[in-house]
């Protein structure tokens, strides 16, 4: 669907490819947490609700509002069993450091746009871990931090890929297209 | 990924949102704080929704993890089989040592009357999933609250202690872990009745807290759940006491990461009824009462002093005149 198309599709279409890097997010973090494990458990499973809140900060910012960041990290504490909130405030930091400099990430390219996503998963994960540390009496353990932090960069690279086809097809134009 | 290849939208009019947004997170935060079961009815209903895609997917899951750990085990079958040859000579004659004397204990129970375990009902339920989060370790059963599953209720294998029950839907429950960061629960040391908390860190072995400082076990020692605070029953294996530089950690028995099937065991103490007629301690106790003790003689008003000097039991009806007449 090319851009004239989709700037002339009918107003329910328009409004569901507006949802989609809300459902996104959403289907990335129940992927996420479907409590299966290939490896027994020894593995945390990556942030994959991040990955669409970065892309569409990025690229359509009125679509990936910072209530769709707040949603998106609520379903995370729903369903990774943390104490409410971590990581919907983890994920609203993030999308805050994303928002404000969205120039520099735009700009950024091959390794350094993995690099420019790093910095936002660890900006969540640093902040989770602070709340939990600071707000319930105990450190939580580094290492299964880290972990969490290496699988969510690490499922950056074919996430990315996968949003972005998606938001080729789905989604339309950026912002800047109209 | 190349972002550099994209157009850059226009910065979003959202600032005054994001400020809201913020803080409505950091109120979320705190409230989460006073009512940390704000997600779990939530939770329980995902899960319970999810309860049947979870057991379709663990069928063709658990052949291939078999599959992908029996590649593994090729390598080390002919040591792993002399090893377990080792450990069942060893075990027979432990089990031989257990029947002496688990016999000579049901004989001295016998004689000293002593009061039977409690009997555990127990639900057997099966895991259909694992999640492994840096903020909570736990494993789902499929079994609910209409099974008889109750948040509380200890989660054993057949080697010791798994968990306990965390939350309970009507058809799943989350278990939380030995291992999880979450997790505390009172046992004891044995030999030496020793009292200590096992507090999990999200490791393998969890740290073992002495409830006494002065306690003092060793590696190779056995721990069991203590049951105080009546919320676990007494007495479930739960691991060895191994050391950790100046501290001590608790191998576990049981693996999580291999549990297949558990036990959920009901242990729900009934409240002690109170007697249905009002009776003393001492008949309550099987004691018979003492007799009332025999009316002392009249003592005469001119010994009411000697009397009350040599604190004599004052008796009633001659009270008043000892007290109207006792010198100043």
């Amino acid at each position: 669907m090319g851009v004239t198309e989709r700037l002339y599709a009918p107003a329910i279409l328009r409004f569901l490819a507006a949802l989609t890097p809300l459902f996104c997010g959403l289907a990335g973090v129940i992927i996420a947490n479907i409590p299966i494990s290939f490896v027994g458990g020894l593995v945390p499973p990556p942030l994959l609700g991040l990955i669409p809140v970065y892309f569409w900060c990025l690229v359509r910012p009125d679509l990936m509002t910072p209530a769709a960041a707040f949603a998106i990290g609520m379903l995370e504490d729903v369903m990774s069993g943390a104490p409410p909130g971590i990581w919907t405030l983890g994920y609203v930091v993030a999308y805050a450091l994303v928002a404000r400099q969205r120039e520099s990430f735009a700009g950024l390219a091959g390794i350094a746009a993995v690099l420019g996503f790093a910095v936002a998963a660890l900006t969540a994960c640093v902040t989770a871990t602070l709340a939990v540390a600071l707000l319930h009496d105990h450190s939580p353990p580094l290492g299964a931090v880290v972990a969490e932090l290496a699988m969510t960069v690490a499922a950056y690279i074919p996430g990315a890929l996968v949003v972005s086809s998606i938001h080729h097809r789905l989604v339309g134009p950026l912002r800047s297209d109209f | 990924m190349a972002n550099g290849t994209w157009k850059i939208a226009r910065r979003g009019n959202a600032q005054l949102p994001l400020v809201i947004v913020l803080a409505l997170a950091v109120v979320l935060v705190l409230v989460g704080k006073a009512q940390s079961g704000l997600f779990d009815t939530a939770r329980v209903r995902i899960t319970d929704a999810m309860a049947p895609l979870l057991e379709d997917v663990r069928v063709p899951l658990d052949g291939l993890e078999r599959w992908a750990g029996s590649i593994s085990e090729i390598f080390s079958v002919y040591s792993e089989n002399l090893r377990l040859k080792d450990e069942n000579a060893r075990l027979r004659q432990w089990r031989n040592t257990s029947v002496v004397l688990q016999g000579r204990v049901a004989h001295y129970e016998a004689l000293l009357h002593s009061v039977p375990d409690q009997k555990l009902a127990a639900v057997l339920a099966r895991v259909v999933g694992r999640a492994n989060h840096p903020f909570l370790r736990t494993m789902i059963l499929d079994a609910g609250t209409q099974d008889g599953a109750r948040a509380g209720q200890a989660v054993v294998d057949e080697k010791g202690m798994v968990g306990r029950l965390y939350l309970t839907g009507k058809h799943t429950s989350w278990v939380i872990l030995l291992t999880d960061i979450n997790s505390r629960v009172p046992v004891t040391v044995a030999p030496g009745s020793v009292q200590a908390i096992l507090d999990g860190d999200n490791s393998a072995a969890p740290k073992l807290d002495m409830v006494l400082s002065t306690a003092t076990v060793k590696p190779g020692d056995q721990v069991v759940s203590s049951g105080d605070g009546g919320l676990l029953p007494p007495g479930l294996p739960i691991g060895t006491v191994v050391q950790d530089g100046n501290g001590f950690r608790v191998a576990l028995l049981a693996d999580a990461t291999q549990s297949e099937s558990v036990e959920i065991l009901n242990f729900a103490r009934a409240p002690e009824a109170p007697p249905a007629t009002p009776e003393l301690p001492a008949v309550a106790a099987g004691l018979k009462p003492l007799a009332p003790p025999a009316p002392a003689p009249v003592i005469p008003s001119s010994n009411a002093a000697t009397a009350t000097k040599l604190k004599m039991p004052a008796i009633p009806s001659t009270t008043t005149a000892v007290q109207g007449t006792a010198p100043e």
